[in-house]
């Protein structure tokens, strides 16, 4: 109870010596049952001539219904990364397994919000919700309730039938996450979802997304530069050096699932905060 | 309470701050530079910062409709007027140039002529079911080229090749090939337009976001969807462009088509009108040619914007 012995966090599981040769480990799931397991990804771009190591043997996993936060500096390859694990691009060694199943390619099982805007302008609101859900040919009721259901949750239920030209950032953000959450993944990657949005806007969101995971216990992996957003929502963060990417550090989050803003007041919190933003400089 | 009192206790001070406010609301009528303003000897604070210039004038600037239309009747004006005063001054060219008032009745006299309306038919025939045939190949092979690299490599050199083979050079062939029915001119108006169709739409394809692809794979859509229902979807203002700017192209293939070998058709009575010195009658069919110009530049915006409001600029 000695304030200045405040936390239980283990910010010790230092990985930096984590790299190794090739072929050091099999291939196999770590820690059996984890929902997503990613072994020793390693990600080289080649354009022109340059080369650019964007990752190097990554290795990580998420618990089925753990929230984990990526942590990292700007360009130190945490999109790629999320990119990778959507399928969306080919790792240039490694692997990645959701459910012990390799990944090869995107699916609906893995929901993905990006970085930037990627609604369907042509698409009102209810529309790029619905999309998902048309494609895996949901029957029209269900469509129309679970669409509802999501403008609700999200309060865009005025804006249903508006484009997304017509949104603010804030709304269009929760329409993205609202999309992602339709077809209802298995694993839901967030790339800086709340990143280009004011520091309100921002709050509430996270408390949304808190609630939202504290109600369906969806198994979410974010990305974000957003130190105290990443201690604030995660079980656990993981720490990326700059380029190369690399993990460089575990951080196992001491407060469980039912947390609130009270939280953001624990001295923990705030010593958790403060080494996190020193790691990252 | 205050304040009323003090003005009214100095009527003299409230004139002169109403004659200042007078001033300074006449210097912010906002289309006259304010140099005059900012260098003025008046008090700090009756200036102006910045300039705002006239719509008219202003970079990107937004007109209202009926400075628009204004615009657009003056700019036809001109043209008429030029027109007018090239004729009267032509003398004894005037069998070379007509006035606009010969011009008018030649219109008039075609309308009332039966072998008018065949004549049009004939053309727009031609050009409806050539560039239709255009625009629907260069849909499939744009799509296809800005969509697969693959396919992109295998037409690059191809296209890049065929493109600069003049197509109004090619009427003697496909005379040849054809003979001398619809065939050859409506081919020719294919051959004329179908590559920069191509090449207009597969940019319009290499266009769509790579966000967008990614949210409809992570949403579950597969190749076959991600094409059509994001791909189609987004390019599809790009293909109405693509169709608008080279329906131009598509009237000159089959000018070149029915001037060599045509018993009907609008460039056909050109070439007829020659023959009988009918100057009139020539101007007047080339402001028919204008006329269905403008009015299907103006049904493929339409279109455009009916089809793809969101894309509206
Ligand atoms: N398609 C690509 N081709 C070449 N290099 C790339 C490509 N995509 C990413 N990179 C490089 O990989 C590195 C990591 O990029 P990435 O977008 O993953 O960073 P990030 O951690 O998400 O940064 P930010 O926080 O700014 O979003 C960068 O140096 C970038 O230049
Ligand atoms: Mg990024």
């Amino acid at each position: 109870m000695t304030p200045t012995l405040s936390t239980t966090a283990t910010l010790s599981t230092d990985r930096r010596d984590s790299h190794r040769p090739d072929g050091d480990r099999p291939d196999a799931p770590r820690p059996d049952g984890a929902k997503l397991v990613v072994s020793s990804v390693t990600k080289v771009f080649r354009r022109r001539g340059s080369i650019t190591e964007a990752l190097q043997f990554v290795d990580l996993h998420v618990d089925e219904g753990e929230f984990v936060c990526l942590l990292g500096a700007s360009g130190c390859g945490k999109s790629t990364l999320l990119s990778i694990i959507g399928g969306l691009e080919e790792a240039t060694s490694g692997s990645v397994r959701v459910d012990g199943d390799l990944v090869v390619g995107p699916g609906a099982d893995r929901g993905m919000v990006f970085q930037g805007y990627s609604l369907f302008p042509w698409a009102t609101v209810a529309q790029n919700i619905d999309w998902g859900l048309q494609v895996a040919r949901w029957s029209k009721d269900r469509r129309r309730d679970r669409v509802d259901e999501l403008l609700g949750i999200m309060s865009l239920r005025e804006f249903a039938n508006a484009l997304p030209r017509e949104l603010s950032g804030g709304m269009r953000q929760r329409v993205a996450i609202a999309r992602a959450l339709a077809p209802e993944p298995d694993l839901l990657l967030l790339d800086e979802p709340f990143g280009a949005l004011d520091a309100q806007t921002r709050r509430h969101l996270q408390d949304f997304l808190l609630g939202l995971w504290q109600r369906t216990g969806t198994t979410i992996l974010m990305v974000t530069h957003d130190v105290e957003e990443a201690v604030y929502l995660a079980n656990r963060i993981y720490v990326m050096s700059a380029r190369p990417g690399r993990i460089t550090q575990e951080v196992t989050i001491p407060f469980d699932r039912n947390r609130g803003a009270g939280i953001k007041r624990d001295p923990r919190f705030l010593d958790l905060r403060d080494r996190l933003a020193e790691l990252l400089g | 309470m205050s304040v009323r009192t003090a003005t009214a206790a100095a009527p003299s001070a409230l004139v002169d701050e109403f004659a200042e406010i007078e001033l300074v609301s006449e210097t912010t009528n906002p289309w006259t530079p304010s140099r005059k303003a900012s260098s003025s000897t008046w008090t700090a604070g009756a200036g102006m910062r910045g300039r705002r210039h006239h719509p008219l004038l202003r970079i990107r600037g937004s007109l209202e409709i009926r400075w628009r239309v204004a615009l657009s009747v003056a700019g036809l004006a001109v043209i008429v007027v030029g027109w007018f005063v090239a004729a009267s001054r032509a003398g004894s060219g005037a069998s070379l140039l007509p006035s606009p008032m010969a011009v008018a009745k030649a219109i008039a006299h075609l309308w009332s002529n039966h072998t008018f309306v065949g004549d049009l038919w004939a053309s727009s025939q031609r050009i409806l079911l050539g560039y239709s045939i255009s625009v629907g190949l260069g849909s499939i092979f744009g799509i296809a080229i800005g969509t697969f690299v693959s396919v992109e490599s295998f037409f690059e050199a191809q296209i890049g090749f065929l493109r600069y083979i003049p197509a109004s050079a090619l009427t003697p062939v496909f005379l040849l090939w054809f003979g001398i029915g619809e065939s050859p001119k409506v081919w020719l108006i294919v051959v004329g337009t179908v590559f920069f169709n191509v090449l207009m739409i597969a940019d319009a394809a290499r266009a769509v976001p790579r966000e967008l692809l990614h949210a409809s794979y992570t949403l579950g859509g597969g190749r076959r969807t991600t094409l059509r229902r994001v791909i189609l979807r987004h390019s599809l203002p790009g293909i109405v462009d693509a169709a608008r700017v080279n329906l131009a192209a598509a009237w000159l293939m089959l000018v070149v088509a029915e001037m060599l070998a045509a018993d009907k058709g609008l460039a056909y009575q050109i070439v007829r009108a020659q023959r009988f010195r009918a100057v009139d009658t020539m101007f007047a069919l080339l402001l028919v040619f204008g006329a269905i110009g403008l009015a299907s530049d103006l049904f493929l915006r339409w279109l455009r914007n009916a089809t793809s409001p969101w894309a509206r600029p």
